[in-house]
């Protein structure tokens, strides 16, 4: 068809319908005047003329509808027609339509917007990061361990042989102290290869990475800025390239600046700035981790990443024969990048996990809604069964029906698909943030961008074809069970449906889910109030968290040692302090990897060691049951050791623990240690755990720290506010050269742990909230529905004797089946979910009572009501209207 | 001629032809062609007036006949067909296309 007819077609399928239409109908009715005419003059009486005419035309609908046909002979116009005929349809009940567009766009903004978050956190890559196929190399032991790190010859092994995957490039972590004339900063570290910004596509705003041989060079330290350093710390000045800084006490050059919002390629490891990953540097700066290295670089065009692997596996097998001392228990494995792939940090291990649980979150939710749609759409479809029959007795084919249904349902869903984007937008813009300011999920310090992008305006539009050929399945299907003739012998009304299974069914799968979500929401509810609850041994107020590096203020572990008790002396010193002590290191830790034993042969025994100073049992609160705690004076024997009361127990059950030897360490070589003091079981180094772990403590003044990271724990008085700038003070004044990395208070870090699991209750609640009045509503909906088609058989009761109580009690007692069978199907269901559910949340057992119970009250409440509102409707039915009603 | 939906092919080229010719005594309006149709014909074609509609819009859609709406002398609006240039065109080739259709059946057929 040429252009001309093209335009025509289309302006008349889309804007002069309507004219169309009535030039047809003119053409029709001057047809028949011009025969009724003829017919007189051939000697008919007039109205005889008329119906002879109209006898010899034949079926004037049918010919209307196949002249219409011609026009919309393309499949491109009749879809045109379905959707305007749908846009007809549904602005005629706009009560039923408005609800189901709120539903569907709900149910697709909320479910747009968990999939945002999880496309933002965890497939993204890093600000700044360009480079295209890149891979992570992650290391997994058989036990499912994973590992970050392996050997720095590994690297050059991997750098020299591989083909597929090129070029490699390599990072650690530390933690320095970066000294100004404006002061000393504690600064996080990324220690790079020299190809490291060149790997990840990173631009560099000002000077140049590292060449390749530089570092080995005796000319002295370099160092890469991050642009927010660069901004904040030099005022962003021009010369900023050359420019001399001093590192953990060494000198050292600027010689580039990062692009801004570079910060690393992991989420998880911000860096402030970059030195080069030579031994010699290391060693300068006694940066005192390992030779271990994290690995990433880029696939070769056209290489796989299956390809990548297996080359680096070989490589990694032959790297193994030759130095049996690199071997490990790991696998290489190749992870596609992102900022939070391939660590083994919270997110990546337990990212998967809960991004699991919200894919069948949404899941639930979207059948919830789609079967809600479907009931309102079919209870409006019953009422227009009349209209199909007709449509049918005039010739429409049953697919052409189907078609306009399926063209109804489109126009709904994407009415409801733009309102879930605005929807999905405003929640990235309004709630997200809202959730991650929340003082308990202080834990990420970069926000990721949470926009929807088109990926996920993709997935919403995805989920909304997926809500129309769901709700439209259910109306499409009842149509094959029409029979013409008693729909158009009665009226609208007339026809009792009986019990229809297909909607009953699906308010019994809605009744069913929403149980699910709400077990589900209660259980990870009750986790959390577990959580909180939990006595952790000690007062957790009023005790303030300072780490600082004493890199630059200490050469020797003596000299750190003096430091730090110099500093504790001081701080202890502050009026409003009550007890101050010192562990090395940022935190505690929680690692329950260390190995005692009683005798060489003994079993050992697994407990969490650290290195603490004398009073941090008083200073955390913790009282000592036997013994003394650790004194300033050192003992040249054996190390003193402080066990807590479990671990005592353990080893020598009904005997005092005190003047005990123990041994640590590997079996061949055992470390002996005296036990000193047993103190309380307690949770000091947090509440991951079933149980207080088994504690040893050793002392920091037997064995002091290398210049490094120490963290101090300072018990105050209730109430003092101004305690933490008063620290801040007297640290300073003490040694001007050692930066605060932070300060904090232990409540604020303890209430930080369950960031994951607050934001996964949370979540939860309002999906299950949600789900439960969606579910009440559709309940309500069809109880309503059914009611006003049974108008008659109720008045027909009245009238013959049944008191309205009667009435509402047998309406109700049958919409209550429905409801006890969905509650007895969603605990069925319940229970399986939560056993898969214990793995990620903590200390709920999966057949809680209360919970449950909960549940059972709130779905009850809300079912009785949602029925009996419209029980009491139909038993007011008065008996003359109903049985006169049509 | 009573149209049957089995054989669209046939009949329907065979309507289009009629009605072409129909319209080249000049503009008319559909029951116009349908009374000339029976008239020319003797009686023996009497057209379906239902699938008189469809053709005329389908030959319309063709590009092979105009429309003009002109209101009648009883006031009323009537819709007049028109020959177009193309139309001529294809009138003549459905033509000869019958032609030889008509010849090929009498030759099956054989001398009576």
């Amino acid at each position: 068809m040429s252009w001309q007819q093209w335009r025509k077609v289309i302006q008349r399928a889309l804007f002069f319908p309507s004219q169309a239409n009535r030039d047809l109908d003119d053409e029709i009715r001057f047809h028949l005047a011009e025969e009724t005419r003829l017919q007189s003059e051939r000697g008919l009486a007039d109205g005889e003329a008329a119906t002879t005419a109209r006898r010899l035309f034949g079926n004037v609908a049918l010919a209307k509808e196949e002249t219409r046909a011609v026009w919309v002979s393309t499949r491109l116009e009749q879809f045109l027609q379905d959707l305007r005929f749908g846009c007809r349809i549904l602005t005629r009940s706009p009560g039923v339509s408005l609800t189901a567009t709120i539903l569907i766009a709900l149910v697709i903004g909320g479910n747009t917007t968990v999939f945002s978050i999880a496309h933002g956190v965890l497939a993204r890559p890093s600000a700044g990061v360009h480079a295209p196929r890149l891979a992570t190399v992650s290391w997994v032991a058989e036990n499912g361990d994973i590992e970050t790190n392996l050997p720095y010859p590994v690297y050059t092994h991997f750098l020299e042989h591989s083909s597929a995957f090129q070029p490699i490039a390599a990072f650690d972590f530390a933690r320095l102290t970066m000294t100004l004339d404006s002061g000393s900063y504690a600064l996080r570290a990324g220690i790079v290869s020299p190809n490291y910004f060149d790997t990840l596509g990173v631009r560099l705003v000002k000077g140049r990475s590292f060449l390749p041989d530089e570092a080995k060079s005796a000319s002295g330290l370099v160092v890469v800025l991050a642009h927010h350093i660069w901004q904040n710390n030099f005022g962003g000045a021009d010369d900023i390239v050359g420019r001399p800084v001093t590192v953990n006490g060494q000198p050292a050059t600027v010689v580039g600046v990062a692009e801004s919002n570079f910060r690393g390629a992991l989420l998880f490891e911000l860096a402030d700035l970059w030195i080069p990953l030579t031994g010699e540097a290391r060693d300068r700066l006694q940066v005192s981790r390992g030779t271990a290295v994290a690995m990433i670089g880029q696939r070769r065009e056209g290489a796989s990443l299956a390809e990548a692997q297996a080359q680096l596996a070989i490589l990694w097998t032959q790297l193994q024969q030759a130095r049996p001392d690199l071997k490990q228990r790991f696998k290489v494995r190749l992870v596609p990048y992102s900022a939070t792939a391939g660590g083994n940090s919270i997110v990546s291990t337990r990212g998967n996990r809960m991004l699991a649980v919200f894919s069948v979150v949404t899941a639930l939710t979207i059948v919830i809604v789609c079967a809600n749609v479907t009931n309102l759409l079919i209870a409006r479809a019953a009422v227009r069964q009349r209209e199909m029959a007709v449509r049918e007795s005039l010739g429409a084919s049953r697919g052409r029906i189907v078609r306009s249904l399926l063209a109804e349902g489109l126009v709904l869903s994407v009415v409801a698909w733009v309102a879930a984007c605005l929807f999905a937008w405003w929640i990235s813009k309004g709630v997200v943030p809202f959730l991650v300011s929340h003082p308990e999920t202080s834990a990420p310090v970069v926000t990721p961008d949470l926009a929807p992008d088109w990926t996920v305006v993709a997935y919403a539009l995805g989920l909304a074809l997926i809500c129309t050929i769901a709700v439209t399945a259910g109306p499409a299907l009842r149509t094959r069970h029409y029979q013409l003739l008693p729909f158009l012998k009665v009226g609208e009304q007339g026809v009792v449906q009986g019990r229809s299974r297909l909607t009953h069914g699906l308010v019994v799968l809605q009744l069913a889910f929403s149980v699910l979500l709400l077990t589900s929401a209660g259980l990870a509810r009750r986790s959390l109030s577990l959580q909180d609850s939990l006595d952790v041994g000690f007062d957790t107020r009023n005790i303030l968290v300072a780490t600082v590096h004493t890199v630059a203020g200490a050469t020797t572990p003596e000299s750190n040692g003096r430091l730090l008790e110099q500093l504790q002396n001081q701080l202890g010193r502050l009026p409003g302090v009550e007890d101050v002590s010192y562990v090395p290191g940022r935190r505690l830790s929680s690692w329950v990897d260390f190995p005692v034993r009683r005798e060489p042969s003994d079993e050992s025994v697994l407990a969490v060691d650290n290195a603490v100073a004398p009073g941090f049992f008083a200073a955390f609160g913790v009282p000592l049951v036997a013994g003394r705690d650790f004194t300033r004076a050192t003992h040249s024997s054996s190390r003193s050791a402080i066990v807590t009361r479990q671990l005592a127990d353990t080893l020598w059950p009904h005997e005092s623990a005190i003047g005990k030897i123990l041994l640590t360490g590997p079996p061949d070589r055992p470390a002996r240690a005296e036990v000193i003091g047993v103190v309380e079981n307690a949770y000091f180094s947090g509440r991951g755990t079933d149980g207080p772990p088994r504690y040893i403590f050793f002392s920091s003044v037997d064995r002091p720290p290398a210049p490094g990271e120490t963290t101090f724990y300072i018990r105050h008085h209730a109430g003092l506010d101004g305690m933490a700038p008063a620290v801040a003070r007297a640290l300073r004044e003490a040694d001007g050269r050692i930066p605060i990395a932070s300060l904090r208070s232990l409540e604020t870090e303890i209430a930080s742990e369950v960031a994951p699991f607050w934001i996964l209750a949370t979540l939860l609640t309002m999906f299950a909230g949600g789900s439960l009045i969606i579910a009440a509503i559709g309940q309500y909906a069809v109880v309503a529905f059914d009611g006003r088609r049974r108008t008659r058989e109720f008045g027909l009761r009245i009238a013959l004797g049944a008191s309205s109580r009667q009435l509402v009690r047998s309406v109700m007692a049958e919409s209550f089946r429905l409801t006890a069978i969905g509650i007895v199907a969603g605990f069925a269901l319940s229970v399986g979910a939560a056993t898969f559910l214990a793995r990620v949340l903590f200390g709920i057992t999966p057949t809680d009572p209360p919970t449950y119970l909960g549940v059972f009250v709130l779905l009850a409440t809300a079912s009785l009501v949602a029925c009996y509102l419209p029980a009491r409707r139909a038993a007011r039915t008065d008996p003359l209207v109903a049985l006169r009603t049509e | 001629m009573a149209k049957t939906r089995q054989k669209p092919d046939l009949l329907q080229g065979t309507l289009d032809l009629l009605i072409l010719r129909t319209l080249q005594w000049g503009p008319q309006h559909g029951h116009g062609i349908g009374v000339a149709l029976r008239a020319s014909s003797e009686e023996v074609l009497i057209v379906d007036h239902g699938s008189l509609y469809p053709a005329l819009h389908r030959l319309e859609r063709q590009g092979w006949v105009d429309a003009t709406w002109k209101i009648s002398d009883r006031n009323q609006r009537a819709k007049y067909y028109r020959l177009t240039a193309t139309g001529r065109r294809q009138l003549a080739v459905e033509r000869s296309r019958w032609t030889r259709l008509s010849a090929a059946i009498a030759r099956v057929l054989g001398p009576a």
